[in-house]
């Protein structure tokens, strides 16, 4: 199901809508690993929105990028964080107090990448990044572009289960366990995923290095 | 050489994390925020069958949600449609022990404007508010000084991600210690940011 959460409590409805429009302290800037304040969570949960916006405020670069590797489009990119963060507020209430919230969110957001994939599996094939950025045509720039794309083409190859692994172990930094927890596969297969995903990145690289010389 | 320490890969790595959802875009957050607040919450049939595919599927357990699915849609379907969003509350200013200076949203002008009030505490000759809703410019939002150290202002701020900063003794400029810093400050030093929503 594109909104399940692991340790579903009953829910009660988005009544919640309480507004505390008070700025959230946090300790990192968001940058494109930030984990954010525990508590902020738990605040969004008992209605506070400036919680719940300064969550979307930390994790949408993360989570864009990830969908974006993941569907290879930026529009749907877009839309499968957006309907991410609206499921992830109605269902605040299941998200138990006890579990971390970045895996909770990333599985809902992976869900919803497989979702968009599978419905627009006629893209599936067809690089779209589109926004690349540019940076000179100084031979050493060119050429560094054409790695991003070139990555960029071969991690769109991959088999979506493996791009997903290779992405949150690699990308994400996520441990093993909370990989687990947003794709619910078991450790030693997604182990062997990253593997695989490792090996054809390699293999393809390699080769493209090869041809360059 | 193990996948973690694999030089190729750690440069795959390095590419996609530079891709360019990277950096934060206001009014992408600003747009996602909107369509959280603007969406409906679930009804209790969209639960259901939220549920009923979170579930493992077994005969019985088919047969009793279905069941329980058509009873409840066909019996109960109006009566449990979700109730209103509750209207915000509007918070005035939180315990200044626990947030010495805060911002708060209090009141809702007619046009869209939000009026947002800033706190600041400390010592200064004068403090006044920039951002990127005054263009930086010192003076333009002056606060008033209040007792204790306190210094406030009340501006009406269009709905979205504001970054500002206090200018004190018209010299220098800090961040509100107590709001998230924003990556993103267009005037060349540390902001921070206040998420204004709509009413």
């Amino acid at each position: 199901m594109d909104g399940a959460v692991p340790g579903d409590a009953a829910w009660r409805g988005s009544g919640t809508a309480g507004y505390t429009p008070r700025p959230v302290l946090t300790n990192d800037t968001p940058t494109a690993n930030t984990s954010i304040d525990p508590m902020l969570p738990l605040r969004a949960k008992a209605g506070d929105r400036q919680a719940f916006a300064q969550m979307v405020d930390l994790l949408y670069p993360r989570s864009l990028r990830f969908a974006l590797h993941m569907v290879g489009n930026r529009e749907d990119a877009e839309e499968a964080v957006q309907d991410t963060f609206v499921r992830v507020y109605h269902n605040l209430s299941r998200f138990r107090d006890d579990a971390r919230f970045e895996p909770w969110l990333f599985r809902i957001l992976a869900n919803r990448c497989r979702s968009l994939m599978e419905k627009r599996r006629r893209h599936a094939a067809v690089v779209q990044y589109g926004d690349v950025p540019e940076r000179g045509n100084a031979p050493s720039e060119t050429a560094e572009r054409d790695w991003t794309e070139e990555i960029y083409r071969i991690l769109a190859t991959l088999p979506a289960e493996q791009r997903e692994a290779f992405l949150l172990r690699h990308v994400e930094d996520m441990a093993y366990e909370d990989i687990a927890a947003v794709t619910g596969v078991g450790l030693s297969a997604l182990r062997m995923r990253v593997k695989r995903a490792c090996d054809v990145l390699r293999a393809r690289l390699s080769e493209v290095m090869q041809n360059d010389r | 050489m193990t996948d973690e320490r694999d030089e190729l890969i750690a440069r795959v790595r390095e590419t996609l994390r530079a891709a360019p959802a990277a950096t934060p875009d206001p009014r992408a957050v600003a747009q996602v925020l909107h369509a959280v607040w603007e969406s409906p919450a679930p009804s209790l049939w969209q639960r259901l069958v939220e549920g009923w595919r979170a579930t493992a599927v077994t005969p019985a357990r088919a047969t009793a949600f279905a069941g329980a699915a058509l009873l409840i849609g066909f019996v109960a379907r109006g009566a449990m449609a979700p109730a209103d969003e509750a209207a915000p509350v509007m918070a005035a200013s939180g315990t200044t022990q626990e947030f010495p200076v805060q911002t708060v949203a209090n009141t809702a002008p007619a046009d869209g404007m939000v009026l947002t009030q800033f706190i600041f505490e400390g010592k200064a000759r004068s403090v006044s508010l920039v951002g990127d809703f005054n263009e930086w410019k010192g003076g333009e939002s002056p606060l008033t000084q209040l007792e204790g150290g306190l210094w406030t202002t009340s501006i009406a701020l269009t709905p979205g991600r504001h970054v500002y900063a206090f200018l004190v003794d018209d010299t220098l400029v800090v961040a509100d210690p107590r709001a998230p810093k924003a990556g993103d400050s267009d005037y060349g030093q540390e902001g921070s940011v206040v998420m204004v929503f709509a009413r």
